[in-house]
């Protein structure tokens, strides 16, 4: 049958597997759109999978809320945990870069999202409810569309809503120009009565919120349960993403279902009996990284179309 | 209202006064995080510093730690001072370990003055060629090199894997059949251990002195050197740069390589001074690369300082190992890096800003009038 | 609107010390000082950008307070920045809407049609065409801002500051701006005109209010005052800058610098310079006149290595250059002070003396086999320091702590001292007081008469005639013309700035 088929299948766990990507990029992509560098998508998504897995343990309630609930959990923790670059790089002026890092160092793997997980005991347990697979009107065994667009978790298609959202948003509304314009001349912004301080604070704290439900997807649908550095470089590849989609929502769609692609390429070839080391296959998405990163460099593109003019640069207005 | 303003001159005391301040107040943010997940911030942190410094043989431990944070200390400082975000310690310090095991089984008959040598070279030169690659594609493809080199931290772990436990490389233990079952490294010949100095009973490992070596020549290489100057004004204005004529490209790729290599020697240290085979599952959790960036930026990047501030940082990560356990929960040492890494952050604003509080604030701006006409 | 006693500190200086002046409706207000005098940050103070440490502001003869921008748009004050506050990549009709809010303005999602209709009605009622959807980066400078003066406008201010509005465009384009602001102020909009050219003070305003360092000196009307007395005030005593190129006789000299068919891409990859033929001989300096961005910048750095030419060729001394590298221009003896002084010139958070061998550090004494030598160069800084009279408190001073003066000096000191056969020189004295200009004016006609053949490229057309021999006028990266100083006429030239002629 079709839908067995090495491409559909491939495609549709790309869906799944580039859907955490595509929650973390878009947040990211509307810091960086209000000029703001935040290199600590990792740990909020390591953040945003621990504190989202254990709001699924503890708090009750039928599947739906319970899920709800810690979806909601995962992105307030990762929105607070990104509150901490916000106030380092907009209100003090710090180097985003090594705050990013510092993000990434405090929050992930072996840091507090590694703490919270220990103390709270999450290691190895299975978890009370996941996000599982929708079969949208009963339609999955429609051929090849089935599989692939209605065969999904919730999460997927609330990411393809956050999509045509942000495109409208950023391009069709006065505060998403505003955005824009915050990004691209934070002082033309502010002498035409933006509060850019106020643009960049909201826009760091959605990154972080973004990035906490991409976490969560990691440990309630992926691979449900809680793992210390479960998200394995995923926020980096968020990051890289944005670039990749030159900082369009609708880009950062492909992008992230072609690295969801390089990332379940491994299990899905693997189950086909392809004999090849293991290595080869888990290094493919970092690999696949640096080639788009240097293809996207290179050529036309390096004139960085679309990046905003002010990205990284701290916005002082009284100084001299 | 709260105003900052651009200090016309630094003062030298806050230099050294903001990295203290900043230890200070990480140890009181993570006593707070302490308290709240329902442990005793007091008890721990007394735990903490016996088992990191004071205890019977603390401090041999600590340097033992503090030997690797040392090395990736330095490659964060020698790259960061140029304005170049080598963030692939980590895999520099993997592709380190891979050589310089690889040349202690190659000489594994040869007496210690030979192997020791061969083994910090091998190290230095894979942990350059692996952050030469970030850098040629940052120089001459203009591609971010913080997500490249962070990229190939994630393949050098996959490349130690693959040599240990899913090939018959050259570096795995073929020779029994339980190391057949049970995947591990050969061990090196006892003469490619590397000799530690004793001083007041406490071992410092070679590592750490070669450390402090390279501290010296990186100095020498910023402050005396054409080379250093070239790299210093490239960190400051590559416009400026470019102006004067210097060669932008080639010094990106050579400061990347030069900062692989530090970290580099780390990965040689690991086996020689402590691990004595390559150990893939004991070097990716150790986290050492990561640990390197709060080192240099702890340190102001001075690479004197980075000695110094990786010992303190080498005796909370060895204590944190030891003490690993239910009334001392894992991912504490990285939180509290973490803490201090922000509160340096923060405070180096106090370096180049004046925090002036005005309108109904206690504090009014010294020198200058009080400013009260319709201000209120 | 009427200022009583504004006062801003700044560390270090006082900024506006005591400013007291009022600007009536429908009048030209000219505000006049030299750079530094603290103009611009007054008129931020005006429009919310800045908070006064003192002082209030009143209009209509209410005392109002503004915290923000938005507070001061909101009380209908418009300021035309020097520097256009556009965002480049967004189109006219985005840059307009930015930030407004009024009742038909404010909805959540943006309507284009509605408002490129108000903006078409407003530049067809002040003569200003643009086109709504076209982008920033697309514009002229003369259009750009006219875009800056319809955002003002589209927002209903009802005063009017206008900083250095002249300062990036052509004589005629100056005058068509002068028509459009007395149209303003026929409407009863007062005006507040920022300036510190005299003559243009007195072609357009109805009274003038003078500063110095910081101080009001005093207000007149225009009828009543004279270019003379103005600039008395202005400046505090009696200026005529003092340096003036002497007629240097060409004949024979040998050529120091010849440009051979020379074409360039900007940094969009698109063509800036076009068949540009130039010669340059020792002891001679030439300038080149032009609006910004008809092709200065890839010119001056075509010559210097800087950038790739496309096609051409550059002769040194009669003998080509590969091009495309600045150290081959370094030793070939070509020297160059670029416009961005801080971010270009030197490296600013190095100390005064290593940017002082921010090119000989390659060279004995400064450094050998690969090492430098500390005390040669600390030795280095305090002769160079010296000789051109650098105000730095120490050789370690951080460079950026220096101000625009002292840094053209660091530049000029650098430059000169490695004894160059040429030396190109962009905007050498823009932003620098009248002390700092005469300065540095002098330094670059001690390097002509000591031989070396120097290309001046300056907006300032007063600059360009009181230093050059010959004038080259640059328009849409080509040469429209070369005439010598005796015989060429600013009208005449400004005609070529704009392609006229």
């Amino acid at each position: 049958m079709i839908n067995d088929s090495l491409l559909v299948v491939i495609v549709a766990s790309a869906i799944a597997y580039g859907t955490p990507l595509l929650f973390a990029a878009l947040g990211e992509l509307l810091a960086e759109r209000s000029g703001v560098l935040n290199l600590g998508v990792e740990g909020m998504m390591l953040i945003g999978a621990v504190s989202g897995f254990w709001a699924v343990q503890t708090i009750g309630g039928p599947s739906w809320a319970s899920l709800l609930m810690a979806v909601i959990v995962a992105a307030l923790a990762a929105a607070a945990t990104s509150l901490i670059h916000a106030v380092l790089t907009i209100s003090l002026r710090a180097s985003q870069i090594v705050s990013g890092l510092a993000l990434t160092i405090f929050a992930g793997a072996s840091g507090l999202s590694s703490y919270i997980g220990h103390v709270a005991d999450l290691g190895g347990k299975p978890a009370r409810h996941e996000f599982a697979a929708i079969n949208v009107l009963g339609l999955k065994d429609v051929p090849v569309l089935g599989p692939i667009l209605l065969h999904q978790n919730a999460l997927t298609y609330v990411s393809w809503v956050l999509v045509a959202l942000t495109l409208v948003y950023l391009y069709r509304t006065r505060p998403g120009l505003h955005l824009r314009a915050v990004g691209e001349s934070p002082a033309t912004a502010d002498a035409m009565g933006v509060n850019v301080t106020a643009y960049r604070y909201i826009h760091v704290l959605i990154g972080g919120a973004l990035a906490g439900i991409g976490g969560a997807f990691f440990s309630l649908a992926i691979t449900p349960g809680w793992i210390d550095g479960m998200t394995s470089g995923a926020g980096w590849i968020a990051i890289a993403l944005v670039i990749f989609a030159f900082w369009r929502p609708e880009l950062a769609l492909v992008g992230a279902y072609l690295f969801g692609a390089f990332s379940s390429l491994a299990f899905t070839l693997q189950a086909r009996q392809v004999h090849l080391p293991p290595e080869v296959f888990a290094s493919l998405p970092y690999l696949m990284t640096v080639v788009v990163l240097v293809l996207v460099s290179t050529g036309w593109a390096g004139k960085r179309l679309g990046a905003p003019a002010s990205l990284g640069v701290p916005y002082v207005r009284e100084e001299r | 209202m709260i105003s900052i303003e651009r200090r016309l001159t630094e003062a030298p005391w806050l230099v050294v006064a903001v990295p203290a301040g900043s230890l200070v107040a990480a140890v009181i943010l993570s006593g707070l995080i302490l308290l709240v997940t329902g442990h005793d911030p007091i008890a721990t942190w007394g735990r903490l510093l016996d088992r990191g410094f004071f205890s019977e043989g603390a401090m041999s431990a600590t340097l033992v730690t503090a030997t690797p944070l040392l090395l990736t200390g330095l490659a964060a400082a020698a790259a960061f001072r140029m304005q170049t975000w080598n963030i692939g310690a980590e895999g520099q310090l993997y592709l380190g370990a891979v050589g310089a095991s690889g040349a202690g089984i190659a000489l594994a008959d040869r007496p210690a003055v030979i192997i020791i040598p061969a083994m910090i070279v091998a190290g230095i030169i894979s942990g350059a060629a692996w952050a030469a690659i970030p850098g040629v594609l940052r120089a001459y493809t203009r591609t971010s090199e913080i997500i490249t080199s962070l990229m190939l931290n994630y393949v050098a772990g996959l490349v130690m894997s693959y040599l240990i436990f899913n090939s018959h490389s050259y570096w795995r233990d073929l020779s029994t059949f339980t190391a057949r079952v049970f995947p591990q490294g050969k061990y090196l010949s006892p003469a490619a251990t590397w000799p530690s100095l004793g001083i007041a009973g406490i071992a410092i490992p070679l590592g750490f002195l070669v450390g402090i070596v390279a501290a010296g020549i990186l100095w020498l290489i910023y402050s005396l050197t054409r080379f250093g100057f070239e790299a210093r004004v490239i960190g400051d204005s590559r416009q400026a740069a470019h102006y004067a004529g210097m060669r932008t490209r080639r010094k990106i790729v050579a400061v990347m390589a030069l900062s692989g290599a530090m970290a580099g020697i780390g990965g040689a240290s690991e086996i020689g001074d402590f691990r004595h085979v390559l150990d893939p599952r004991g070097l990716q959790q150790a986290g050492f690369g990561y640990a390197g960036i709060v080192v240099a930026a702890l340190a102001r990047l001075n690479p004197f300082a980075v000695v110094v501030v990786a010992v303190l940082l080498g005796g909370l990560s060895n204590a944190g190992f030891s003490l690993q356990g239910a009334t001392f929960p894992a991912g504490l040492v990285g939180t509290l890096q973490g803490l201090i890494l922000f509160c340096a952050l923060a405070g180096e604003l106090l370096v180049h800003y004046r925090i002036r509080f005005r309108r109904g604030a206690a504090a009014s701006p010294p020198a200058t009038k009080p400013a009260p006409v319709g201000a209120a | 609107m009427t200022v009583r006693g504004i006062t801003k500190r700044f560390p270090g200086v006082t900024a506006n010390d005591a400013i007291d002046f009022e600007v009536l409706q429908g009048e030209i207000h000219a505000l006049l000082g030299e750079n530094g005098a603290g103009k611009s940050t007054l008129s931020n103070i005006l429009t919310g950008l800045y908070r006064p440490d003192e002082g209030e502001i009143y209009l209509r003869g209410q005392a109002v307070q503004f915290h923000a921008p938005r507070d001061a748009i909101a009380a209908g004050i418009g300021m035309v920045h020097q520097h256009f506050r556009l965002a480049a990549s967004f189109t006219v009709a985005e840059n307009l809407v930015l930030g407004h809010r009024d009742a038909a303005d404010r909805g959540l999602l943006l309507e284009p049609d509605v408002i490129d209709g108000r903006i078409n009605e407003l530049a067809r009622r002040y003569r200003m065409p643009v086109n709504p959807r076209a982008r920033i980066w697309q514009l002229s400078v003369g259009e750009q801002q006219r875009v800056e003066i319809l955002k003002v406008l589209y927002r209903g201010a009802r005063v009017l500051i206008l900083d250095e509005p002249t300062s990036q465009l052509t004589p005629q384009e100056a005058n068509d701006l002068f028509q459009t602001l007395r149209l303003m102020a026929g409407e009863g909009r007062a005006i507040i005109f920022i300036s510190h050219k005299l003559d243009e003070v007195m072609a357009i305003s109805n009274r003038v209010t003078v500063l110095r360092r910081g101080k009001v000196v005093g207000t007149v009307p225009r009828a009543l005052t004279t270019t003379r007395e103005l600039a008395r005030m202005m400046v505090g005593r009696d200026v005529v800058f003092t340096q003036k190129k002497e007629g240097a006789a060409k004949d024979g000299r040998q050529v120091a610098l010849e440009l051979r068919n020379v074409s360039a891409r900007g940094d969009l990859g698109v063509p800036a310079l076009h068949d540009v033929d130039l010669t340059v001989h020792m002891g001679e300096i030439v300038g080149v006149a032009g609006v910004a961005g008809n092709g200065q910048r890839e010119l001056a750095e075509v010559i210097t290595g800087m950038r790739h030419r496309t096609a051409g060729t550059v002769l040194v001394a009669g003998r080509p250059t590969r091009g495309g590298d600045p150290l081959e221009a370094i030793r070939r003896g070509i020297a160059y002070v670029p416009d961005d002084r801080l971010g270009t010139g030197v490296a600013p958070s190095l100390s005064v003396a290593e940017n002082l061998v921010l090119k000989a550090f390659r060279q004995s004494p400064i450094s050998t086999q690969g090492f430098l030598h500390p005390r040669r160069i600390r030795s280095n800084a305090l002769r160079l320091m010296q000789r051109f009279n650098i105000g730095a408190a120490s050789p370690d001073t951080p460079t950026r702590q220096l101000s625009g003066g002292n840094i053209q000096k660091v530049l000029l000191a650098r430059e000169l001292s490695g004894n160059p056969r040429v030396l190109v020189a962009s905007s050498p004295t823009s932003g620098l007081d009248v002390a700092a200009t005469d300065a540095v004016r002098g330094l670059l006609l001690d390097a002509a008469n000591g031989g070396v053949g120097t290309l001046l490229i300056s907006e300032d057309l007063e600059e360009i005639f009181a230093l050059a021999d010959r004038i080259a006028v640059l328009y849409n990266g080509r040469i429209t013309g070369i005439l010598d100083r005796q015989q060429a006429h600013i009208e005449q030239i400004g005609l070529m700035m704009a392609g006229a002629a």
